[in-house]
């Protein structure tokens, strides 16, 4: 029954972004297509940060044990062009600070999904051999959306021009961790070599105190407004 | 593996340490879907019963007909760790409550085998290859011949895995290194004797010795002149010599007095006596019994063919079973006891070519010592080299590396090195190889159904949950 076992996989992956598509209320505002934009800017950093990654970073020519902190860095420093994107996509969008960030949040996971777990599970989950690194990946994408949403709604909160003195150090604070996430949770495995359920218990983790905080931080300056 | 289980469509893993044949038996009444023996890599580690008893089935494992294909395999660390999770989640079947066997699914793992060869088809136009070399005694035309033979080839259950040291590694390592000292004392005018030496190492001989009978026949009914129709003082054959301390001389006819054959045996006996006192050498007869299968000894093909023959072996019968196992891998050889043997017999042949004890020549006059002393190391290297490949009738052909190399061997202490070929007859062959004798198994780990089910029921639950968090914090 492994077609059985992709559709789990699917399934776990998907549902929860269909959820939070229907129960945001962007269903009402036929947000749809700006959510297909968001997801089309989405590739398009990526396809960026590819090239700039390519041209300008060389190949790591150390031994196979020996992790590249400083090269990593340097990596995950890129990735401030995700940050660039998620700007783009919810300035060009008019509406309510909460639209905006679900739209931007939305597209950009949704695409996420499609591009780098689709196809994983298409070909891995359907064959014979069982692993339980499918259903990771799929808690992974899980994971993903709640960061891409707190992840926007920092970058929302940066770029406001009312904000208040005292939330500049702590959304300045949450930027860099969205941001350096990734690097973070290398540097956990490598240092604890860690087991795989653990990284991702470690993951949400950290994925929901980031997104725990920039949720305070939002409801907190929504309110005051 | 558990006790009255069905076993159709099912693969059953047996390592040797705990095979047993009733089991066995029963996996192959009940039509299992295969069976895979795991062997350890070190055979020599096992209990020496086990490995017996393992040898003595062989031949009824062979003679049972079934359609549930048994696969033999080398263990490893994976294999190990795939036959202890089957053990045990087999095992603990029936005895567990329904908690407990959920929790075992989710857990657990199951494996799935498969294999991806194709039916086995029989090989045609296979030729099994033999090798002749000779060394030319000195003096007039009508010399006297000594044919020194032993057979290559091994057989075991798997052929893949038939290495066969000592039977029959051990004879053709003799045989090379007497080819050596022979060819040796051939080039100096002074020890150049007055016979010709031939030597054939023929393949097919665990098939009813194959090669030397179309051997023969090609030499005594289809040539006009051939070294093997004119004066033949004996054919020895050598087969199992690499351990033990007996030395038997098989004969079908016992030696008449004052024949060649008769002094070979005499000088056997005075050398294993005055030498080497830890030998026991005696002579077994046995007739040669035309109604029976297989021949006995391979000096029973020279026997039909009115050429004096006899076999040495350290074995004292043919029916042993190490001369037909996979369990004789190369720790089966004593290279000491090989080094012995072959310096017993190589003092026998010179006292018989040089007439020694006519001339009044002492038992314990040794020959074969310092420059032409036997070579330890090159027997040991020869064994180590033939027990690095398997070396089954069904698998050396006329291209394989081990007939190559012997003949480049042979090519360097003898004259005239040729091949000889032997083919199944077309209507009414005498050996029929099949193929897909070597398969790759590829085992997945799988989950067994219900686990799959359980799952669905988890996700569905965790996104129930997850929708009415997000209804409630709307």
């Amino acid at each position: 029954m492994t077609l059985f076992h992709f559709g789990n996989c699917f399934a776990l992956a998907y549902f929860p972004y269909f959820i939070a598509y229907k129960c945001s209320g962007l269903s009402e505002y036929n947000a749809f297509w700006r959510c297909v934009q968001a997801g089309a800017t989405y590739l398009f950093v990526q396809l960026c940060k590819m090239l700039f990654l390519a041209t300008f970073f060389p190949t790591w020519e150390g031994g196979a044990g020996v992790y590249d902190f400083v090269g990593e860095f340097m990596k995950a420093t890129v990735d401030l062009a995700d940050l660039l994107g998620l700007h783009l996509v919810m300035s060009r969008n008019a509406g309510k600070g909460e639209y905006k960030i679900m739209v931007a949040a939305m597209g950009w996971a949704t695409a996420e999904l499609v591009m780098s777990r689709c196809l994983p599970l298409w070909v891995g989950a359907r064959g014979i051999e069982f692993d339980w690194k499918y259903i990771q990946m799929s808690f992974d994408s899980n994971i993903s959306l709640i960061h891409y949403i707190g992840m926007a709604a920092v970058v929302w909160m940066f770029t406001r021009y009312d904000l208040p003195k005292t939330f500049r150090l702590p959304v300045t604070v949450l930027l860099a961790l969205c941001v350096y996430k990734s690097f973070l949770m290398e540097l956990f495995v490598h240092v604890f070599l860690l087991g795989s359920w653990t990284v991702l218990l470690v993951k949400a983790v950290l994925t929901g105190g980031i997104s725990l905080c920039s949720l305070f931080l939002f409801v907190t300056l929504v309110h005051s407004n | 593996m558990a006790i009255s289980e069905v076993l159709s469509r099912r693969c059953v893993i047996m390592r040797l340490a705990e095979f047993s044949y009733e089991e066995y038996q029963k996996a192959l009444r009940q039509s299992a879907g295969a069976v895979v023996i795991i062997l350890p890599k070190n055979m020599s580690a096992m209990p020496q019963d086990i490995v017996q008893q393992f040898m003595e089935l062989e031949p009824e494992m062979l003679a049972t007909e079934t359609i549930v294909p048994v696969y033999f395999a080398m263990e490893d660390d994976e294999l190990l760790s795939i036959y202890t999770q089957t053990l045990t989640s087999s095992s603990s079947q029936g005895s567990l409550s329904a908690a407990e066997v959920l929790l075992h699914t989710a857990t657990a793992n199951g494996f799935q085998m498969v294999t991806s060869g194709a039916q086995s088809k029989a090989v045609s136009d296979w030729a099994i290859t033999s090798l002749e070399g000779r060394l030319a005694g000195v003096g007039g035309e009508d010399l006297p011949t000594i044919v020194v033979v032993a057979h290559y080839d091994s057989f075991g259950i798997a052929p893949w895995l038939s290495y066969g040291a000592d039977s029959n590694g051990s004879g053709v390592s003799m045989l090379l290194e007497l080819a050596r000292l022979f060819s040796k004392l051939y080039t100096y005018k002074r020890t150049h004797a007055g016979y010709n030496l031939l030597f054939f190492v023929s393949g097919g001989g665990k098939f009813n010795y194959q090669g030397t009978k179309r051997w023969l026949e090609d030499n005594l009914d289809h040539t006009d002149s051939s070294l093997l129709q004119d004066n033949v003082a004996f054919v020895l054959c050598l087969d199992t010599l690499g351990n033990g301390d007996s030395l038997h001389l098989h004969v079908s006819k016992p030696p008449k007095e004052g024949s060649p054959q008769f002094s070979l045996l005499k000088e056997l006996e005075l050398v294993a006596a005055s030498q080497y006192p830890e030998v026991k050498f005696s002579m077994v007869h046995k007739k040669i019994n035309l109604a029976d299968d297989m021949l006995a000894w391979e000096h029973e093909r020279f026997g039909i063919r009115r050429l004096p023959a006899f076999t040495l072996s350290h074995l004292p019968s043919h029916r042993l079973a190490q001369r037909f196992s996979i369990m004789d891998v190369r720790p089966h050889v004593d290279v000491k006891k090989l080094s012995r043997n072959t310096k017993l017999v190589a003092e026998a042949l010179a006292r018989v070519i040089y007439n020694l004890t006519e001339k009044g020549a002492p038992g314990d006059l040794q020959i074969f010592t310092e420059q032409m002393q036997v070579q330890d190391e090159q027997q040991s290297a020869v064994v180590d080299w033939l027990t690095a490949q398997p070396r089954a009738a069904q698998l050396v052909d006329k291209d394989s590396s081990v007939v190559s190399t012997l003949e480049y061997h042979l090519g360097h202490y003898l004259k005239d090195v040729k091949r000889h070929y032997v083919k199944a007859d077309k209507r009414d062959p005498e050996f029929v190889f099949y193929d897909q004798l070597k398969q790759t198994m590829n085992a997945y780990r799988v989950k067994p159904a219900i686990f799959d089910l359980l799952l669905a029921v988890c996700i569905a639950a965790y996104l129930g949950m997850m929708y009415l968090a997000i209804q409630v914090s709307h």
